[in-house]
């Protein structure tokens, strides 16, 4: 039997519906397993333990009573430390708000909690969302439970150590330029990074009001399909949030892929930004898998992703500074260095330069709509290298910005990162999907074809 | 320091930052000049930005 802390939040709903296990017995277990395995992770900001087990007890009376909310009824989940959640601080990770105490909940957590989600605490992030590993902050840098040694990926880190540790089965992340789908590569699991407009981000700290989304975190792809059902839809509080009435994500996880036309966006990892060669060699390993299982895949040119990176540090770099220049003009000593130095750019790009990128923005859009015509998903890279040594600044300096992930906060089109194999070093490698817009439940039955055909989201971290 | 460099932190309000972290300044500041020189700008001058501006489909 599937020890508790690895059950899925499919299988803990099923199980609990069976009444062969309990929210309390699950949010036992859980808070055990953290006991033991957080110092090494350092997946929590602050754990809220005392009010967890209470929603555990709440949400188990009702299940008893037959009062049952969803799928999401009694399963615990992590938020990501800039999303509010009532009476808790809203840190970002920073000594900047290190008393922020939220006033209420941001939407997505509104939305969890009307779903009878257990809400487990705030997760740690990279400072803001920005930067990279730090260890100049309040809180530690959250570690990867593949090999505590490397780093999670991120900003969302805590969220993906939390997932692939076993603490909880989902967690919640934001994403402005891959730090959803960047954990998701480093810990071997599975991050969504939706339509843009589809997840609100009411009551999220921003960090690029163009670029940022929300999205799940999950060890398999019916689980992601099944968060992003509860969080997803139109919020009129929103300015960025589209009128759609998208849902039930998880509709064609069973349909599989065949005669789905994919568009291999090989230059990506080939030409533009050589990819670590297990990464590539796994890449290829996919377009095998899909085809076998029916697909079409082809090779598919996009916009440079050179390009596309610069469109999305000037356009992150210009809104992060509106949100930011008071706090840099006055306490530039409270942020740490990395947040520092990748907040600071902004202050250098003249209004030009953001016009500029908003104006080629439209047509790098187009280009990726031209060959979304032809294909129904493309796939591509996710993360080029396997997570680099947390102390080792220099290669994670040089490791981080080689990703095919921001094209896609650029576009606003929907990605999902997910394990495709591990590398000799014995860390996950990963692959990216994208699909058009809304259509999000597509981009989530390739990711079950390919791993209901592989036997990765099998594999665990030997962490214990 | 490029004495540009300079008089755009100072016109920025960064005299703070310059003082403590005038390494970090001088990073930021190369960072937004290869990033800005990395955008094709459009050479069609009506090309619009993203998002357009759509009267009524505000808040």
């Amino acid at each position: 039997m599937t020890a508790p802390h690895w059950l899925s939040a499919a299988e803990a709903s099923r199980a609990f519906a069976a009444r062969t296990l309990s929210p309390v017995e699950l949010m036992t277990a859980l808070l055990a397993r953290i006991e033991t395995l957080e110092p090494k992770l350092h997946a929590f900001i602050r754990l809220d333990a005392d009010a967890a087990m209470a929603a555990a007890k709440q949400a188990e009376a009702e299940i008893a009573a037959r009062r049952i909310r969803g799928p999401l009824h009694g399963v615990p989940v992590g938020i990501k430390d800039i999303i509010d959640v009532v009476g808790l601080p809203t840190t970002c990770h920073s000594k900047i708000l290190i008393d922020n105490v939220a006033k209420s909940d941001a939407v997505v957590v509104q939305k969890l909690r009307e779903a009878g989600a257990i809400i487990m605490g705030k997760l740690a992030t990279h400072e803001f969302a920005i930067g990279g590993p730090s260890h100049d902050l309040p809180w530690p840098a959250a570690r990867n439970p593949w090999n505590p040694d490397h780093h999670p990926g991120g900003s969302s880190s805590g969220s993906g150590a939390g997932v692939a540790g076993g603490f909880f089965p989902l967690a919640l992340g934001t994403d402005t330029g891959g730090s959803v789908r960047n954990p998701a590569s480093a810990c071997g699991i599975v991050g969504l990074k939706p339509t843009y407009g589809l997840v609100s981000r009411r009551g999220v700290f921003p960090l690029s009001f163009t670029l940022d989304h929300v999205g799940p975190l999950t060890r398999t792809v019916a689980d992601n399909a099944l968060l992003l059902d509860a969080i997803a839809g139109h919020d009129p509080g929103d300015p960025g949030s589209a009128p759609t009435q998208a849902r039930y994500f998880g509709r064609h996880l069973d349909r599989g892929v065949r005669d789905l036309r994919i568009g291999f966006v090989r230059h990506f990892h080939e030409r533009d930004v050589p990819a670590h060669p297990e990464v590539a060699a796994a890449l290829e390993d996919v377009a095998r898998v899909l085809q076998a299982e029916g697909a079409q895949v082809r090779s598919v040119t996009l916009p440079s992703l050179n390009e596309f990176a610069a469109i999305n540090r000037v356009i992150l770099c210009s809104e992060a500074w509106s949100i930011h220049a008071p706090w840099l003009r006055e306490r530039p000593g409270d942020y740490g260095q990395l947040a520092r130095r990748r907040l600071l750019p902004g202050a250098f790009m003249a209004a030009g330069d953001y016009v500029g990128a908003q104006r080629r923005r439209l047509q790098v859009i187009a280009a990726v709509e031209e060959q979304l015509r032809d294909v129904d998903v493309l796939m591509c890279a996710s993360s080029l290298d396997p997570a680099s040594r947390i102390e080792d600044a220099e290669e994670t300096a040089r490791t981080y910005p080689r990703q095919a992930r921001t094209p896609f906060n650029v576009t606003g089109h929907p990605a999902l990162a997910m394990m495709s194999g591990l590398a000799s070093n014995g860390l996950p490698v990963s692959v990216q999907f994208v699909g058009r817009y809304f259509e999000d439940s597509t981009v989530l039955r390739v990711a079950s074809a390919y791993e209901k055909a592989t036997r990765w989201a099998n594999k665990k971290p030997p962490i214990g | 320091m490029d004495p540009i460099i300079v008089a755009l932190a100072k016109a920025a309000g960064l005299e703070k930052a310059l003082a403590e972290f005038p390494g970090d300044v001088k990073a930021a500041a190369e960072q937004a000049l290869n990033n800005a020189h990395g955008v094709q700008i459009p050479t069609d001058p009506a090309a619009e930005p993203w998002p357009p501006m759509r009267a009524g489909s505000g808040l």
